[in-house]
């Protein structure tokens, strides 16, 4: 190691530490010993630490150009820092240096340059952090102190290396590196393999000369972004456009999807690979372009194919696709929508074949059929999109209230819903086991959310509920509580309070019953009292109305009920009792058949035993005697009799239609296979008539609803436009049913009458308390 | 860094004097640090020559870099700027710093040529501490300046820094 030169001469200084540097640049790898290290620390040391300068620049040179006041803001002079003269020779080497470098690089293309600029650059970079650390006393003193004044385009050893190898090599060659690169690429996409670490490399160089301008500390990405991203991105979308324009012309849309998809992740598989993450964004959304957005038309096109065959896996790839592009799905959503609903009406016509006889089941089957199908489809394929979901709740509400079916009465389908339910429900009906009769009913809630009339699917429920009840045919009691404690969930508790009534009235009913027939042992009566049970049924909670017959009991039943009706007003005072007779039955035992041992019980209807009892007395009894004995109106009775005729119990003579001059006979020779025959069945027709009641109070039900709901809102705002009245009635009530405009209206105008409210100014409505 | 911080480093002064010390301590040096990491091990056993100080100097040095050897590294700007505002030094500090006026600016220069900065602090807060308080003529007397101020300079610069005056 020569001795450390004169530190006060920088060409003697400079020449000593160039030799040093020279080393360093190119011929690191051979080692270096710390004496050399140490002495080009020191030659910069001792260079900026000479004296040379220090006399001239001790002085007060600005003293006299500032007036006293100011002086406080005028820097202390201080000692001058010398490097300059070394940063500059510095510069004026490194220079060189590339300059040497792109003269070299001029003879490599490709591959070759690649590995040409790796290489040096890679050397380079490890030089300068060496020289960084071995000019540290520039950098602490001289550099510190420029920077800290603000000079800009002086930077640390270090950042400078970097700044010059951008401004004398790296703008001079990078078009022809990135060249290679995009070349290499292209290769790799054509399915070469290719020394990718090599781009690797080149991708981390560009990103270390994206330095901040206005801050040295910090680095940017806009060197790298103009001079990879940018020529990249435009490779990647000519080399893409080309490719899918060829692809697409040549297969089916379905191979093209394939393709793309393909591509796409290799892409994404690239940027891990050897790319900046940076690049992520604009890549995928450059190639969400080129291979999606461009032909986005007409993979839309295939979608109705793929919907008609059911290509679940292709539509699967359709919306991964299209979901890469802005707004590419909301054309697949409305082709959904409408496949969906033409699927759920063409499969109501398909048995709507006569809607008369259509058995609820498989009405409510086939809507779920249609729903299960497409609700499994937005599942696999579509990820469960919410937007999807919302088009198959569109199209299923489409279907499931406005169908075939609907044609006939808009009030089809809760009715049918509601009917399925009751069969559901009702004991031996189907025969379902527990489990799968729970499964069955949250099917029908799923119907059931898609009804848009709710009002009226309560009405028949509760009218089934009642007859399920009353007759105590209900399959099981946690099945009824799960399916009203479904309904209260969707619905709220006002929808399901009645019904929670129904089930509470009878359960007080039981209670009331034994407190009963503990009353009449106490009472010891001479003869055996009827084996009775009463149900209290809450007037305003139980859709029921009473008898439209005049009815005159039997003596028994009568002294029974006397009883009861005594006990009971004893214990509740001031209540009234109306007996629901068309609701009552009971069983009698027969004891003048001669073909059987064991006698027969008849399960009948009150109405039913009235004319039985009387064959107690004689065995032949005419039309009329009936008819005045027992009350009963003649739509009634001729009813009541039928049955009776039918199963052969009478015997009515002459043959016929029950009605005025016939005579009954008791038939003495009635068979049975059963010994318990049940004659309370209920005709079709008071089946149907019971249907027009219940679609008759639908529409008077509404309207009190909807005044209600009118009342409830003016008694809020006081006062309101009449449009936005309207409007915030439709809000409150759309969860029961769709109200037309003009019922609104009507009601608003009914309310007006009866002065709830009043008419103001400027189209005003106002509540009258 | 200093998993093997208990290597042996041997320094040798201008006056070729040998001392060795544990790298750890060594690495107190920023420049010895960053040459260490620069030649990596293959130089490890190599004398590292320090051509600036002389052996009374850089023993004093490596005597403070031992006591400190296990100073958290300072490189948080604020932290720095406390110690700037504060003229306090440690005990431990003052007392090694009680040499004669000589041997201490040398302390501050090899502080300075061995990027010690800790040490450096110390070494010229000694330094401010000698002259705060005193007027110019005793500070002079201090170190031993002339002075080369024209009687006019002197009176003008008095005036441009009225302001700073005790009043």
């Amino acid at each position: 190691m020569p001795p450390t030169p004169n530190r006060e001469d920088i060409a003697a200084t400079w020449e000593y530490l160039q030799v040093g540097i020279t080393k360093i640049m190119i011929n690191l790898q051979d080692g270096m010993d710390m004496g050399t290290y140490m002495g080009i620390y020191t030659a910069v040391h001792n260079f900026c630490t000479s004296q040379k300068a220090v006399g001239s620049s001790r002085r007060y040179t600005n003293a006299e150009t500032h007036p006293t006041a100011e002086s406080n803001k005028t820097k202390p002079s201080t000692a001058h820092l010398l490097g300059e003269d070394l940063y500059k020779k510095l510069i004026e080497y490194l220079n060189n240096h590339l300059e040497g470098l792109y003269e070299q690089s001029k003879a490599h293309t490709d591959e070759a340059l690649l590995a040409f600029y790796i290489r040096e650059w890679d050397r380079y970079t490890v030089a300068a952090k060496y020289i960084h650390h071995l000019f540290r006393y520039l950098n602490r003193h001289w550099v510190k102190r420029e920077m800290d004044e603000g000079k800009k385009h002086t930077y640390d050893v270090y950042t400078l290396h970097l700044v010059q190898w951008r401004e004398f090599f790296f703008l001079k060659v990078s078009e022809k590196v990135m060249a290679a690169v995009l070349k290499m690429v292209e290769k790799q996409r054509n399915g070469e393999t290719i020394e990718h670490n090599q781009i690797k490399q080149v991708v981390d160089s560009f990103v270390s000369l994206g330095l901040d301008e206005h801050d040295s500390t910090k680095s940017t990405l806009d060197v790298y972004r103009y001079h990879f991203e940018r020529p990249y991105l435009e490779a990647t979308k000519s080399f893409y456009e080309a490719e899918s324009k060829q692809f697409i012309a040549e297969n089916s849309v379905v191979e093209y999807m394939k393709k793309a998809e393909t591509r796409l992740s290799e892409e994404e598989e690239r940027v891990t690979l050897f790319l900046h993450m940076d690049i992520t964004g604009p890549l995928r959304k450059c190639c969400n372009t080129a291979l999606i957005g461009d032909h986005a038309n007409i993979l839309r096109d295939e979608f109705q194919v793929l919907l008609d065959n059911s290509r679940e896996a292709d539509m699967q790839r359709m919306y991964n696709l299209l979901n890469r592009i802005n707004d590419g799905l909301a054309p697949l959503r409305q082709k959904f929508e409408a496949h969906v609903r033409n699927a759920g009406l063409t499969a109501v016509t398909k048995v709507a074949s006569d809607a008369e006889k259509l058995e609820p089941k498989i009405y409510v089957d086939a809507l779920l059929e249609i729903h299960t199908q497409y609700q499994t489809l937005v599942k696999n394929a579509f990820q469960d999109e919410p937007e999807f979901t919302r088009s198959l709740d569109n199209a299923c509400r489409e279907f499931v209230n406005r169908n075939e079916i609907c044609k006939v009465g808009s009030n089809k389908s809760p009715e049918l819903l509601a009917k399925y339910t009751d069969v559901l429900l009702r004991k031996s009906g189907t025969g379902v086991e527990e489990a799968e009769l729970d499964a069955t009913l949250t099917q029908i809630m799923t119907v059931f959310k898609y009804i848009e009339d709710k009002d009226v699917f309560q009405k028949f429920y509760s009218r089934m509920l009642a007859r399920r009840l009353v007759h105590s045919n209900s399959s099981s009691d946690d099945a009824e509580t799960s399916m009203i404690s479904k309904l209260k969930e969707a619905c709220g508790f006002e929808y399901t309070n009645k019904l929670q009534r129904m089930f509470q009235d009878m359960q007080i009913s039981k209670d009331l019953n034994t407190g009963f027939k503990e009353h009449t042992k106490g009472l010891n009566l001479e003869r055996q009292p009827l084996d009775s049970s009463y149900s209290i049924l809450g007037t305003s909670f139980w859709p029921l109305t009473p008898p439209n017959t005049t009815f005159n009991p039997p003596a028994d039943v009568q002294a029974d009920l006397d009883r009861f009706s005594r006990f009971y007003k004893n214990k509740h005072e001031g209540r009234k009792l109306t007996w629901l007779w068309q609701l009552c039955k009971g069983e009698v035992k027969t004891s003048y058949c001669k073909n059987s041992k064991t006698p027969y019980t008849f399960q009948v209807s009150v109405y039913q035993m009235a004319i039985l009892l009387l064959f107690n007395e004689k065995d032949a009894q005419t039309y009329e005697d009936i008819a005045s004995v027992t009350q009963l109106t003649s739509e009634t009775m001729d009813a009541a009799i039928a049955i009776l005729c039918k199963a052969k119990v009478l015997i009515m003579k002459p043959e016929g239609k029950p009605g005025p001059g016939k005579t009954f006979h008791l038939n003495y020779d009635f068979k049975s296979k059963k010994i318990r025959v049940n004659l309370n069945v209920a005709t079709k027709s008071e089946q149907k008539q019971e249907e027009v009641e219940t679609n008759k109070t639908i529409e008077e039900d509404r309207k009190l609803l909807l005044q209600s709901a009118i009342v409830r809102i003016m008694k809020a705002r006081k006062n309101m436009k009449h449009n936005q009245l309207v409007s915030e009635t439709i809000n409150q009530i759309k969860s029961r049913f769709v109200p037309k405009v003009s019922d609104i209206k009507k009601c608003i105008e009914i309310l007006l009458d009866k002065e709830y409210l009043e008419r103001l100014e400027d189209d005003e409505l106002g509540y009258l308390a | 860094m200093s998993a093997d911080g208990n290597t042996k480093i041997k320094l040798q002064s201008n006056d070729n004097a040998f001392i060795e010390l544990d790298r750890q301590v060594a690495e107190r040096s920023i420049l010895i640090k960053h040459m260490l990491e620069d030649l990596g091990e293959a130089a490890l056993g190599q004398t590292i020559p320090i051509p600036n100080v002389t052996e009374p100097v850089l023993r004093k040095v490596v005597e403070w870099c031992e006591h400190h050897r296990n100073d958290p590294p300072s490189t948080a700007d604020e932290e720095s700027d406390n110690r700037k505002k504060t003229t306090e030094i440690e005990e431990w500090d003052q007392k090694f710093m009680q040499v004669d006026q000589e041997m201490l600016f040398e302390i501050i220069l090899a502080s300075n040529y061995l990027d010690i900065k800790p040490l450096l602090d110390v070494g010229c807060k000694t330094v401010a501490n000698m002259i705060k308080g005193k007027s110019p003529e005793e500070i002079r007397k201090t170190f031993n300046i002339t002075n080369d101020f024209t009687p006019e300079e002197e009176e003008q610069i008095r005036r441009e820094n009225e302001w700073a005056e005790d009043r």
